[in-house]
């Protein structure tokens, strides 16, 4: 633990509160993950991982606590309150449980809506094509195809997302999230749907992105092989309240998570 | 055969430019007038082949509301008849030239749009159509009520648009329709493939997904109002100029609705597919159907063939009449490359 005090915090969450009508989703959580660390966050069936998640990206407003971010600018800012189109330019993005892309649109063009807020070029400037525009679109298409070839699919960069198999399209959010310069990124139950192959693959993928492109990364995953084999740390929650949080060894034998599982899935395979 | 090797050469990629591609369409559209000097069409045939022009513009800009950003307006109609409006006020009666009393009526048009589209924020579907369909009843009665302005049941009149001195015949007005149309091709080309079009594709797919992607709902949900109203005023200026007249019982929702049917049986995100759309909502009744014994004599022809056209096309055809090239165009290399095969064999 001795080397996280010297690293500074990328998300540092403390007494996060919500609550829908009487039931309290997300009940005083606080925990702080650091720079380039891979953060798992776990917890049983509605301990309201996902819903910590829209806390931290503002789709949802906490009622309490504060959820302060190292942004892309070197400052620690402060994220409740902030409009949800803005987290991204601060250098924080996710993806989602239920893979978001354009059916209709190729690979490379849902890869390059990451790149949204780099885009300068007012839209009349797109109607005509002037050259601002042609270079930023010439820039950023060499940036996203970059992006798929790090995961692997540049071949498909031109096919259309609609009947690209399930695994691709997760990896197509991956690569959209890579192009939006992240410093963290925060992965709503990236290994769900896809198969073992497919998951040790997505292992590596995300300690790629932490070593190459040097971000955190925060993720929500119920594939314990998965969560085990790649975190530095993690935190379990159950039914919005903080359990326990440390290295993986240290969660599997912590007696609240065991009981919070209830033997389920002891911190082993499953 | 491979024509990929062909990238290179300088003849292929001038074919291959879509903004090339849109002017060879235009020239063809230029062609009209000539085959009615031959005989071909009748004076009434440029009209309706005019009007489908019009109306192709008006398209263009539901398309990019509804096809691109997934928002629905029954309100194209309302705005449509403010641009004829205001344009023949900005012209006969204020004696602006054409272009300036169409960027006025453009201007004036988007304006409220942007105020439909800060309404389209709180509602959405089901609602939004109604919404619109609302501002544009609410137009329509002010065109019939404002006499002073809008000539009431009366109509308006409106001339031939002048430009640079001269005054154009119906002839040089339909080019300049033509001319207008291939701009607006290549503009609405230009925006959708860049980030704006991005933005709007995100919009619609899951507007969670795209705020998270940092899309600023608000900005382009505003965008795509304004456009969709600025090139619904802009088709309502040129028709005013075109057919040289405004009546009150133009601008209603049947209008709407034949829009929005072009939209559907053209193809979503298509701009050709408008165009296609266009021509066979607002041509193929009046220069077809009109001529055939017994059915050419019903009333309101063109609206059941739109009906039908649009049960059709979202049964069979959901991604609109325009994907019948591209399937015709596979269909044929297939049977070239099956043939080269066999001769090979």
């Amino acid at each position: 633990m001795a080397d996280n005090l010297e690293r500074a915090a990328s998300l540092a969450i403390s007494d996060l509160s919500i609550h829908f009508g009487g039931l309290k989703a997300v009940d005083n959580l606080s925990f702080t993950v650091y720079e380039k660390e891979i953060f798992g966050l776990i917890g049983p069936n509605g301990a309201g991982k996902t819903t910590v998640f829209n806390c931290i990206t503002q789709f949802y407003k906490p009622n309490a606590g504060s959820v302060k971010f190292l942004a892309n600018t070197g400052e620690t800012v402060e994220l409740v309150g902030r409009p949800v189109h803005t987290i991204i330019k601060l250098g924080l993005v996710r993806t989602f449980q239920n893979v978001e892309v354009i059916k209709e649109l190729p690979l490379i063009d849902n890869v390059l809506i990451g790149a949204h807020t780099s885009f300068k070029a007012s839209v009349f400037e797109q109607a005509l094509t002037l050259p601002r525009a042609r270079r930023e679109e010439r820039r950023f298409r060499e940036k996203a195809m970059n992006a798929l070839d790090i995961l692997g699919i540049s071949d498909r960069a031109n096919m259309l997302a609609g009947g690209q198999p399930y695994g691709v399209l997760k990896r197509v959010e991956l690569a959209r999230a890579i192009v939006s310069d992240p410093k963290l990124i925060i992965l709503d139950e990236p290994a769900a749907g896809l198969n073992e192959s497919e998951t040790e693959t997505l292992s590596h993928t995300i300690k790629l992105l932490r070593d190459q492109i040097g971000c955190t990364i925060l993720l929500v995953e119920h594939d314990m092989g998965l969560v085990m084999g790649i975190c530095d740390r993690i935190c379990a929650i159950s039914f919005g309240k903080f359990l326990a949080c440390g290295s993986p060894s240290e969660i599997q034998k912590n007696k609240l998570v065991q009981e919070a599982y209830l033997g389920e899935q002891q911190g082993g395979d499953d | 055969m491979d024509l990929t090797q062909a990238a290179g050469n300088p003849v292929y990629r001038f074919y291959k430019n879509p903004n090339v591609r849109f002017m060879f369409f235009g020239a063809l559209l230029c062609l009209v007038p000539y085959l009615k000097d031959i005989g071909v069409f009748n004076a009434g045939m440029l009209i309706t082949i005019g009007g489908a022009i019009i109306y192709s513009v008006a398209a263009l800009g539901l398309n990019l509301l509804l096809g691109f950003a997934g928002l629905i307006s029954l309100g194209v109609a309302g705005f449509v008849g403010l641009g004829a409006y205001a344009t023949a006020y900005f012209t006969k009666d204020l004696g602006l030239a054409f272009w300036v009393a169409a960027l006025g009526a453009i201007a004036l048009a988007t304006l409220i749009g942007l105020l439909v589209g800060l309404v389209s924020l709180r509602v959405s579907g089901l609602y939004l159509a109604i919404a619109t369909l609302c501002v544009s009843e609410i137009l329509l009665k002010t065109f019939e009520s404002f006499d002073s302005i809008t000539g009431g049941m009366t109509g308006k009149r409106a001339a031939y648009p002048t430009i640079l001195g001269t005054t154009l015949t119906r002839e040089g007005t339909y080019i300049m329709l033509v001319i207008v149309l291939v701009l607006l091709m290549m503009l609405t080309r230009n925006l959708v493939k860049g980030s704006f079009g991005r933005a709007l594709h995100a919009m619609r797919g899951s507007e969670v997904a795209a705020q998270a992607m940092g899309v600023n709902l608000l900005k382009y949900r505003l965008l795509a109002f304004a456009l969709s109203t600025a090139y619904a005023a802009l088709a309502g200026a040129l028709y005013v100029t075109f057919i040289r007249s405004s009546y009150p019982t133009t601008w209603t929702i049947t209008l709407s609705l034949n829009i929005l049917a072009v939209v559907v049986i053209g193809g979503f995100r298509s701009i050709y597919g408008t165009i296609l759309g266009s021509f066979v909502a607002f041509i193929v009744p009046d220069l077809i159907l009109k001529k055939l014994p017994v059915i050419g004599d019903v009333p309101g022809l063109a609206y059941i063939f739109n009906g039908v056209m649009i049960i059709i096309v979202i049964m069979f055809y959901p991604a609109g009449l325009i994907k019948l090239f591209s399937d015709a165009r596979g269909l044929a290399l297939r049977l070239v490359s099956g043939k080269a095969r066999k001769a090979v064999n």
